[in-house]
């Protein structure tokens, strides 16, 4: 397969080859997307029938890119007479600037082509095309080729136009054209998608058609994130690349909902272009020193959407915060269950934990009073509806017998949380980071009781249920024979006993008791779950442990980013440097974009890490990794109105200073250095 | 049932400080077709308490469907936000004021607390343990 390309602005986004076509395939998402339904299936130029060989991209922008091509077979390319230029932007709608070079000293006629054509499918149905219950339609008019879909009043149309002349039919756009002697012929060709109502006579309101912005718009948005972001400099290339590159593929996955308002973070690119609870909120976690205009629209949106209902085939439940939200044709028909799907048993825990971090470095207090009654009914539900087993801790399993995730945890797929035999425990399960989140979500919603809604026994009451949950779980989750965590509790209270990278989310939430904490910061830098490009999901030697399964052995950037975070906690500084050293490593071999999930394998054995097969990229909370780590190494964390800063790097990363750090404290600088290579630097300046 | 709509509004002006969040505020009119007539239903929120009428009044939020869906919303066996994204309903003016309104929407009859299931399931176990034990 031809590498991809993909532009993209928030969840419209083109993913193409290498020579900007687009062809169907069903493995990869290929196409123009936009709310979860692909527009265009095929964007296949020729020049005279013939198909075009590239030359060189430029990924100029997110939203941009250029491709130059020439005719031919790539082996008869070098002294072609005709080059061709596609210049794309995204920014609402879908733009083309094609332009045709002719090199000779002489006119030349000839035929330039668009093969178009969009199969609606939606976004669940590109790895398993179905046929579809609505009709499409293709509409050629004299200046327009309209490809249209209808199921009952469900409408979807995209809409292609040219500046140039140009003679549409029912497969496409040809130009006939005659170019003069060194001269050359440009056409802007425009895809408008229109989500709903477009079109026909009976046109309904079409407040879903999204805001459009042209390229110069986002350029300037683009600038102004950066420049609101603070500035690191560091002796660390490979950190600076990939701060660089995730602020900028942080941006790009900024997405606004149907609701309109300020931005949040959609969770991935192509699978995943929407709100995510468990991911946006993480995003939002890691990247609150960065980025703090995030975290507030996120968690005003999922307050907006939690549940105060039960509703098996969407797993909601009063309380609960949302899992998935979708808008393509299976959600509108009911076949799937996304209109919004709640089934995670992490997001609402997280949501908790968001608002208080939040609180903490922009002192927003007047949030955390508007959400006084959503943050109550999200720790209520940590009581009630997760506590499925009636034991206090927090359970999930599916009632969505069609198509529910049976994991609601992150690591969802269905061998997912296995004992160390390899077998599968029962439902309900309760695996240990959701204990975790469900200990902090109380620790900071007391704090929250006491500074901003004035209720000191709820304070004290969510106090007292932390501790003997941290109690009740160091009991039944200890390991004593391995000592470490178990992944999970079955429903006969037996250990699911597999060695995991779970337990290091335990050390971010402060559930492990303290004399407990070396032996896991062991185990997590241990040769069974540290590969040396990071902490692997499973450990090698468990039952299940494949280095390339998606989340029984590959390593995810997000999770070592909240491990490196917890053993920062407990005073591993050492041991989260060699994590968040390994991560920026590993970003140099994807030009700084940390994937979602790279291969498990030792280090010693691939000299680089070695992507997963079908992950997403860029990912947001891959994306958000770097953030949190230049967090950990330089120990910033707020206490009241101030800013503290206690940096630990890594020997041989050199000097780091991130400046203009946004918060209640206005902005603030940082400083940090790595031992060895600054030998004349006093130890107490390290430490 | 009588009229599933004329009821669930009812209970909206009831029960709405237990169903929507305590600084809600806005006003929505629900603008039903039947039989070529349409119904109105004009709903006045501020902070949280309901006041229905059917008066012809602006909104920040109009929707407008067939009244045959909405008493399906009504009852819980349909959903509005699916119905506004297949275009089955149209809302002009304020989207935020009708998700946030979501919330006085039932749940789809026959659905239980699942914990109630789980207990169900494993009281049985529990009951043959106890037997163990004392045997």
């Amino acid at each position: 397969m031809k590498p991809l390309v993909s532009i993209l602005d928030g969840n419209t986004f083109v993913v193409s080859d290498n020579r900007g076509d687009i062809d169907p395939s069903p493995t990869f998402p290929t196409g123009l997307f936009s709310f979860d339904t692909r527009f265009l299936s095929k964007w296949e130029l020729t020049v005279d029938g013939k198909r075009l060989s590239v030359l060189s991209v430029d990924d100029l922008q997110y939203f941009e890119s250029q491709f130059f091509l020439v005719p031919g077979e790539p082996t008869h390319y070098v002294d072609a007479k005709l080059s061709v230029i596609r210049h794309r932007t995204i920014g609402g709608s879908f733009q083309e600037e094609l332009t045709v070079l002719n090199h000779r000293d002489e006119a030349v006629e000839l035929t330039v082509r668009l093969n178009v054509e969009s199969d609606f499918a939606d976004l669940f149905e590109i790895k398993d095309v179905k046929e579809k219950v609505g009709g499409t339609t293709v509409l050629v008019e004299a200046d327009r080729l309209r490809l249209c879909y209808q199921r009952e009043t469900f409408r979807r149309e995209a809409i292609v136009t040219s500046t140039a002349p140009a003679q549409f039919d029912q497969g496409g756009v040809s130009f006939a054209l005659r170019i003069g002697p060194h001269q050359q012929w440009q056409t802007r060709l425009r895809v408008e998608t229109l989500v709903e109502g477009a079109g026909g006579r009976d046109i309904r309101l079409s407040i879903q058609r999204h805001h459009s912005r042209s390229p110069e718009e986002l350029r300037q948005d683009l600038d102004a994130w950066l420049d609101r972001a603070p500035k690191l400099s560091s002796d660390s290339e490979p950190l600076t690349e990939t701060y660089e590159r995730s602020l900028i593929d942080l941006a790009a996955l900024r997405y606004t909902p149907l609701v309109s308002g300020p931005p949040l973070p959609a969770a991935g690119l192509p699978w995943f272009m929407t709100m995510f609870g468990r991911d946006s909120l993480i995003t939002c976690l890691q990247s609150l020193p960065f980025t703090p205009e995030l975290a507030g629209p996120t968690l005003r949106y999922l307050a907006l959407a939690q549940g105060v209902s039960l509703d098996d085939f969407r797993e909601r439940e009063p309380g609960k915060i949302l899992h998935e939200v979708r808008y393509g044709e299976s959600t509108a028909f009911e076949e799937q269950p996304h209109s919004p799907y709640y089934g995670s048993a992490d997001s609402t825990p997280l949501f908790v934990i968001l608002l208080d971090e939040y609180e903490r470095w922009s002192g927003d207090r007047e949030l955390v009073q508007t959400l006084e009654h959503e943050a109550r009914a999200a720790l209520h539900w940590i009581d009630r509806y997760a506590d499925l087993m009636g034991n206090g801790y927090v359970w999930f399993e599916r009632r969505n017998l069609r198509n529910g995730l049976e994991n609601q945890c992150w690591k969802d797929s269905w061998d997912a949380i296995s004992y160390s035999d390899g077998r599968l425990p029962a439902f309900p399960r309760a695996t240990c980071e959701l204990q975790g989140y469900a200990y902090d979500a109380k620790i900071r919603g007391a704090r929250l009781a006491r500074l901003c809604w004035q209720d000191l026994v709820y304070a004290e009451q969510l106090e007292r249920e932390a501790a003997d949950l941290k109690e009740r779980f160091n009991r039944d989750f200890w390991v004593s024979d391995g000592e470490y965590y178990a992944l999970a509790l079955d429903t006969e209270g037996g250990q699911v006993d597999a060695l995991s990278s779970n337990m290091g989310h335990l050390l971010w939430s402060g559930i492990v008791d303290d004399d407990r904490a070396a032996k896991v910061a062991e185990h997590l830098l241990g040769p069974r779950l540290f590969s040396g490009w990071g902490v692997r999901t499973l450990a090698e030697g468990e039952g299940r442990y494949n280095p390339i399964g998606y989340h029984v052995g590959t390593v995810w950037p997000f999770d070592n980013s909240l491990i490196a975070w917890g053993l920062r906690r407990y005073g591993f500084r050492h041991e989260a440097g060699q994590i968040a050293e390994a991560m920026i490593d590993a970003g140099r071999y994807f030009d700084g974009r940390l994937p979602e999930a790279f291969a498990g394998y030792d280090r010693a054995l691939t000299k680089y890490p070695v992507q997963y097969p079908t992950a997403c990229s860029p990912q947001a909370w891959s994306t958000g990794t770097p953030m949190l780590l230049i967090r950990t190494l330089l120990g910033l964390d707020p206490h009241g109105e101030h800013l503290v800063v206690d940096p630990a790097l890594p020997e041989g990363m050199g000097r780091m200073e991130l400046l203009d750090i946004p918060g209640r404290w206005g902005l603030i600088d940082a400083f940090g250095r790595g031992r060895a290579e600054h030998s004349r630097t006093p130890p107490h300046l390290t430490e | 049932m009588a009229d599933p709509t004329a009821e669930f509004f009812a209970r909206v002006e009831q029960r709405g400080p237990d169903l929507l969040p305590t600084k809600a505020r806005g006003t929505l009119r629900f603008d039903l077709r039947r039989d070529g007539e349409v119904d109105h239903w004009f709903v006045a929120i501020n902070r949280g308490n309901v006041l229905v009428s059917h008066e012809l009044r602006d909104a920040d939020c109009v929707v407008a469907t067939d009244k045959a869906l909405f008493d399906r919303c009504a009852l819980g066996e349909a959903q509005v936000v699916a119905a506004y994204n297949r275009n089955d309903v149209t809302v002009q003016g304020n989207l935020p004021l009708l998700l946030m309104f979501r919330r006085a929407f039932p749940s789809p009859p026959g659905t239980r607390d699942p914990r109630e299931r789980i207990r169900e399931r494993f009281a049985g176990r529990g009951r043959e343990r106890e037997r163990e034990r004392q045997r």
